[in-house]
């Protein structure tokens, strides 16, 4: 379990703390979305969790383990692995099994089960076979996918993301959701800070970010559908749940509260339902004029 | 495998060979070098060419990476010749200037034994990769730990260095053709306009450097980086062969190939 305490924090002399008074509780197993406007802070809060940053005041416990007390940090960031925006900037090794070997090698597990785990997280991101080659001649997505073998080989509990997929093309944007996906479904807490809102969609549970504070924690669906509210951040609310909200301006008599593709399809069509059924039964004459 | 350094990907016995042994090898080979007179060169050529051979390298992939060597040694064999005093030479009374016996005896056996530096430096790099390097580095510098230094945070420099490498050509490539986008003239033909596009590329080159530098010790830090103690993929084990190898070179060393200086 994350547990946060009335964390505040200010970056050096600056007087206005970029994170105010926050409490926050996040389990196992559980998939939680952080969207805000740039500069709410969220980047700061998620380097709390494996200790890159420490409080100024407050308290942040990962399992019980306080970050302030710098014989827990080794066990922390095995515990909570980060990946962050750019994937270039987090490769260590020359070559990429290497790189995978960097977080186990720092544990200090003797090669055998470096070379055992380091194979084993390379076929889970389906980057077997790409062991000898330089982490350069890699693509983008290719190295945000090193960047999460790298991670899976210390076997940790939660998966911290900065915006994982924002380089990403879409069919490895799809790979990576189905891995995290894959990865909850072991019980490993995932935290990912994202702009995009349909993978905010995906998420258990929604932290919305503004001005340092939480503002609110919720389902996806009840807070990603007050469209009008989303807006008003700065920030675009899934495209789907747009429709249906404008659909519902306009008079027509659907639900707002969907932020899936399934859901909204299944609500069109009981709108169509409803349009043609009326017809057929009162003006049938008319309808067959207009088919 | 690696796109850059000079590192041939090949199958040979040498290539087989532990790291550790091939550095101490180059080690003796270079103090012996140094010892050793005309004729003791000589032999030291047939090492080399026998150890090319065993590597599987080609002499004339050999002989390639003695090419940007050659200038300067060529003005070193210059500054021999012309600058020794002895015996005049009685074939080249090229005007005044005269070259003596001496000069050129000093000046091939000189620039003999730093062309044979090189090429046995060049037989490990091009059959060692860049990792394997580091790793025999380490092993190696593992004693230094009683004097404070540690072995695991030199091999860490070096290989971020050479990790770096590639990110620097990259990040170069991005700037002048970011500079070019906007009109710049990168084929300058005056020495000033050639500094001062060098100047151009060092300011942006430097700060994203830097700021690169910053994200990767993020990166290092979260996943569990700590100076000292650390352990790899890859254990080194010595076999037979390597052991047997590094006591015929140490005793190479102690005596000398050949009693003429």
């Amino acid at each position: 379990m994350i547990q946060i305490h009335n964390l505040t924090f200010t970056y050096g002399p600056d007087p206005s703390p970029v994170l105010k008074d926050l409490n926050l509780c996040i389990d196992k197993g559980e998939h939680v979305a952080i969207i805000g406007p740039n500069g709410c802070g969220k980047t700061t809060l998620i380097r709390h969790f494996n200790a890159l940053l420490r409080p100024s005041s407050g308290e942040v416990l990962i399992d019980h383990l306080s970050t302030r007390d710098p014989r827990n940090l080794l066990e922390i960031r095995r515990r909570v692995g980060m990946i962050f925006q750019n994937p270039t900037n987090q490769i260590v090794g020359m070559s990429v099994e290497e790189d995978v070997a960097f977080g186990p090698g720092n544990l200090g597990l003797p090669a055998d089960e470096i070379r055992h785990r380091v194979d084993e997280a390379l076929s889970k991101v389906g980057l077997s076979g790409f062991q000898t080659r330089s982490p350069h001649t890699l693509s983008g997505g290719q190295k945000q996918l090193l960047a999460l073998a790298g991670l899976l080989a210390m076997a940790p509990q939660y998966i911290v993301m900065d915006e994982p997929t924002s380089s990403l093309d879409p069919v490895t944007n799809e790979n990576v959701l189905a891995l995290l996906q894959e990865l909850k479904c072991q019980g490993l807490g995932i935290v990912q800070i994202t702009h995009n809102m349909d993978e905010a969609a995906l998420a258990d549970r929604v932290l919305v970010m503004n001005h340092g504070e939480i503002i609110t924690d919720g389902k996806p669906a009840d807070i990603l559908s007050r469209v009008d509210w989303i807006k008003s951040l700065g920030l675009a609310p899934p495209r789907i749940t747009e429709l249906l909200w404008l659909l519902h301006h306009n008079g027509e008599d659907v639900r707002t509260n969907i932020i899936g593709l399934e859901g909204a399809l299944e609500e069109i069509m009981r709108l169509l339902i409803q349009l043609r059924n009326p017809n057929q039964l009162g003006v049938p004459g008319k309808a067959d004029g207009h088919v | 495998m690696y796109n850059f350094g000079q590192y041939i990907p090949q199958k040979s016995p040498v290539h087989d060979l532990d790291p550790r042994v091939k550095i101490i090898a180059v080690l003796a080979l270079s103090l012996i070098i140094l010892q050793v007179g005309i004729i003791g060169l000589l032999e030291v050529v047939t090492v080399v060419l026998l150890g090319a051979r065993w590597a599987r390298i080609p002499v004339l992939a050999l002989l390639k990476t003695l090419r940007p060597v050659l200038p300067f040694f060529g003005c070193l064999f210059l500054l021999y010749i012309f600058f020794t005093p002895g015996r005049p030479l009685p074939l080249f009374p090229i005007g005044p200037v005269q070259i003596s016996y001496e000069g050129l005896y000093m000046g091939l056996q000189q620039v003999g034994k730093f062309l044979l530096l090189v090429a046995s430096a060049s037989i490990f790099t091009l059959t060692t990769t860049p990792s394997e390097i580091t790793m025999g580095l380490e092993r190696l510098l593992r004693p230094l730990r009683i004097v404070g230094v540690s072995s695991h945070d030199v091999a860490m420099m070096i290989s971020l260095a050479l990790r770096f490498l590639p990110t620097l050509v990259d990040e170069i490539k991005s700037i002048r053709e970011a500079q070019l986008a906007r009109g710049a003239n990168l084929n300058a033909h005056t020495l000033t306009s050639k500094v001062r596009t060098i100047i151009y590329l060092a300011g942006p080159l430097s700060t994203n450097i830097l700021r690169r530098c910053d994200e990767i010790v993020d990166a290092m830090e979260a996943r569990g980086y700590q100076q000292g103690s650390r352990t790899y993929l890859r254990e080194l084990a010595l076999t037979r062969v390597d052991g047997l190898i590094i006591m015929v070179l140490v005793i190479a060393v102690l005596f000398p190939l050949v009693g003429i200086p």
